[in-house]
């Protein structure tokens, strides 16, 4: 997607006439019609004066300018006035360049013979051929050397802008491990966790014990997660299970959960840690502001190519001026680049309290 | 010398009994008249009991260890805990207020209770302009954490309520008694009209263009003059241009 975009606009940008190219050209015209009327003067494939002298090249050279000048204006007009995007349109508008350059080159030429040789007729018709095949012979040259030449740099600038994109997408992958790794020990949470279990060695030893072991499961496989690219939906499920045990020995009758999950999707793909951060935002935002607590209730269900997860607690909800910010950006951000434009984050207000995240993520049917 | 006396507010029923017997080793002569587990019962735990010090977790429901300082403006002395928050304990720092790091270690609640000792024995007075600082330490707060702007808007959709991110959204164009939200999903309504979204949203990110438009920058893919000479805002990924009035165009002058 991204490369057909870069490639289109690569092709415009080599199309495009501006200023400075017209000006090149420009000099590129003159300095070949100065070599035309040099060939041309000494050739003498179009005789003017009896012998070749100094006054030939002068009036070869302004013949030859009136021609080149005149061509160059012509298209430099017809590309300004149509903003021509396709290739075809470039050629068309040379070529109507070139037709008129040879009009408006020929009237001037006849009224410089005119002018110094007054009492001679001048022909143009009988050499209109041979001014025909100098034109698109040196516009050819001219158009040739322009175009390889802007290709060449839109082609350099076109691979330094790769190379940046590839560098900051690198940098962004290395900033999106970062902030995973720190979602899922939060400092908040482990410290927490810490206090209560140290609290529990000396009240009750066993659920102190139980609690210790959930941490350290729920530390081991998210730790190992951050590195594995996918994992499955049950297991996913298991860790954030643990993930609430912990929380429910904390906040006790506070909290309540369930996970809805059918065992037919368990061992559907699932990227890690995907949808941990709105648990913790769940319990964070949801049940712990409110005094009474509240339930977290997450579903997973397939519906046609399409694997829908719902995480809602009838916590506190969003406050009334909507200015909470949830850190969602990060969760929008993974689903981007897990599954472009295809995954999905809603936020729907649950009923009748609380907040419910769903995401919708394609999955392949076995 | 009456006894000492001392609430502990906490969320979590393991933190308070934690905090509960460790004092009791440090501390045994300090009675703890109550225990609250969340901000309005500490605030009545206080009111009730007048104690002289108040432990107060930060993070609790209903109102923070904070909140619940600054409503009893300085008639005992507070000690906050806190498990992590960085922000928290440099503003302590700053204002020299006594705090404790979850878990509670032995040293550093005795450090805290030499101290404690040292204000309470002369004058039995809790120093006045602790509700100075408790303000002082709310602004700092507030100023470091929570962002003043507009994040969500609320839009009916189907039999629910849709939470639309406000930097999901093209643009808010103002359409009879409502608002139209352009998303990339397609267009919602709200109540909320053009002028309440214009003072709430964040003024760098989101441009009035006119009396009835509000755009995402971000999605601005060029400006440029109509052949009436008007200002026209053509969109990323969206086929409609916008039009910009006399009265913003200069907002684009800068560019």
């Amino acid at each position: 997607m991204d490369n057909l975009c870069m490639e289109n606009l690569c092709r415009e940008r080599i199309y495009q006439l501006d200023a400075r190219t017209a000006l090149v050209g420009l000099l590129y015209t003159i300095v070949i019609d100065t070599f035309i009327a040099l060939f041309l003067t000494l050739t003498g494939i179009f005789p003017t004066t009896d012998t070749v002298t100094v006054k030939t090249f002068v009036i070869m050279f302004a013949i030859s300018q009136g021609y080149g000048i005149s061509t160059w204006m012509v298209i430099i007009f017809l590309f300004w006035a149509c903003k021509p995007k396709k290739e075809a349109s470039h050629v068309f508008i040379v070529l109507i360049g070139i037709a008129c350059g040879i009009l408006l080159g020929s009237l001037m030429r006849n009224f410089i013979l005119q002018q110094i040789f007054p009492t001679h007729i001048w022909e143009w018709q009988k050499t209109l051929l041979r001014t025909i095949v100098i034109c698109l012979t040196s516009a050819g040259v001219i158009c040739y050397f322009l175009y390889t030449k802007r290709r060449f740099k839109v082609g350099k600038e076109m691979m330094q802008q790769e190379r940046i994109s590839r560098l900051s997408s690198e940098k962004q992958a290395l900033e999106a491990n970062l902030k995973l790794l720190q979602a899922q020990i939060e400092p908040h949470f482990l410290f927490n966790t810490l206090s209560n279990i140290l609290s529990l060695l000396d009240t009750d030893l066993g659920k102190g014990q139980a609690m210790l072991m959930d941490l350290t499961r729920y530390l081991r496989t998210s730790l190992s997660k951050t590195r594995g690219r996918t994992t499955t939906l049950g297991q996913e499920m298991e860790m954030l299970q643990v993930y609430l045990d912990i929380f429910k020995i904390r906040m006790e009758d506070r909290l309540h959960y369930r996970i809805e999950v059918p065992k037919s999707i368990k061992g559907l793909p699932f990227p890690p840690l995907l949808i941990q951060p709105l648990v913790e935002n769940a319990i964070k935002h949801g049940i712990e502001p409110k005094v009474e607590g509240g339930t977290i209730t997450i579903r997973a269900r397939k519906n046609g190519g399409v694997l829908r997860l719902e995480i809602a607690d009838t916590g506190a909800g969003l406050p009334e001026d909507g200015t909470t910010g949830f850190g969602l950006s990060n969760v929008r951000e993974r689903l981007k680049s897990l599954y472009g434009d295809s995954g999905r984050l809603i936020l729907e207000e649950n009923r009748p309290s609380g907040l419910k995240a769903i995401i919708e993520v394609p999955y392949v049917p076995d | 010398m009456s006894r000492i006396r001392a609430i502990i507010a906490d969320d979590e029923e393991q933190l308070r009994k934690y905090l509960r017997s460790q004092l009791a080793e440090v501390w045994p002569d300090l009675t703890i008249c109550g225990e609250a587990r969340n901000g309005q019962e500490a605030l009545a735990l206080i009111e009730q009991y007048r104690p002289e010090i108040a432990f107060l977790d930060i993070r609790m429901p209903g109102l923070s260890g904070i909140e619940v300082a600054k409503k009893i403006a300085g008639s005992c002395w507070v000690v906050f805990v806190t498990a992590y928050d960085q922000y928290a304990v440099e503003a302590f720092e700053h204002e020299a207020i006594d705090y404790l790091l979850k878990p509670v270690t032995h040293e550093r609640l005795e450090r805290t209770i030499k101290r404690l000792r040292e204000q309470i024995a002369p004058s039995h007075k809790p120093l006045p302009e602790v509700s100075e600082i408790v303000e002082r330490l709310m602004a700092r707060l507030s100023q470091r954490q929570t962002q003043q702007f507009l994040q969500f808007v609320r839009a009916q959709q189907g039999d629910g309520i849709r939470l639309i991110p406000v930097e999901e959204v093209y643009y808010f164009k103002a359409s009879d008694k409502y608002t139209l939200v352009i998303t990339k999903d397609g267009e919602s309504i709200i109540r909320k009209p053009v002028k309440e979204l214009a003072d709430e949203l964040d003024s760098q990110k989101f441009w009035r263009i006119h009396r009835g438009t509000i755009v995402n920058v971000q999605c601005v893919a060029q400006v440029s003059r109509s052949v009436t000479g008007r200002g026209v805002v053509r969109l990323k990924g969206r086929p409609e241009s916008l039009v910009i009035s006399r009265q913003y165009i200069h907002l684009f002058k800068q560019m």
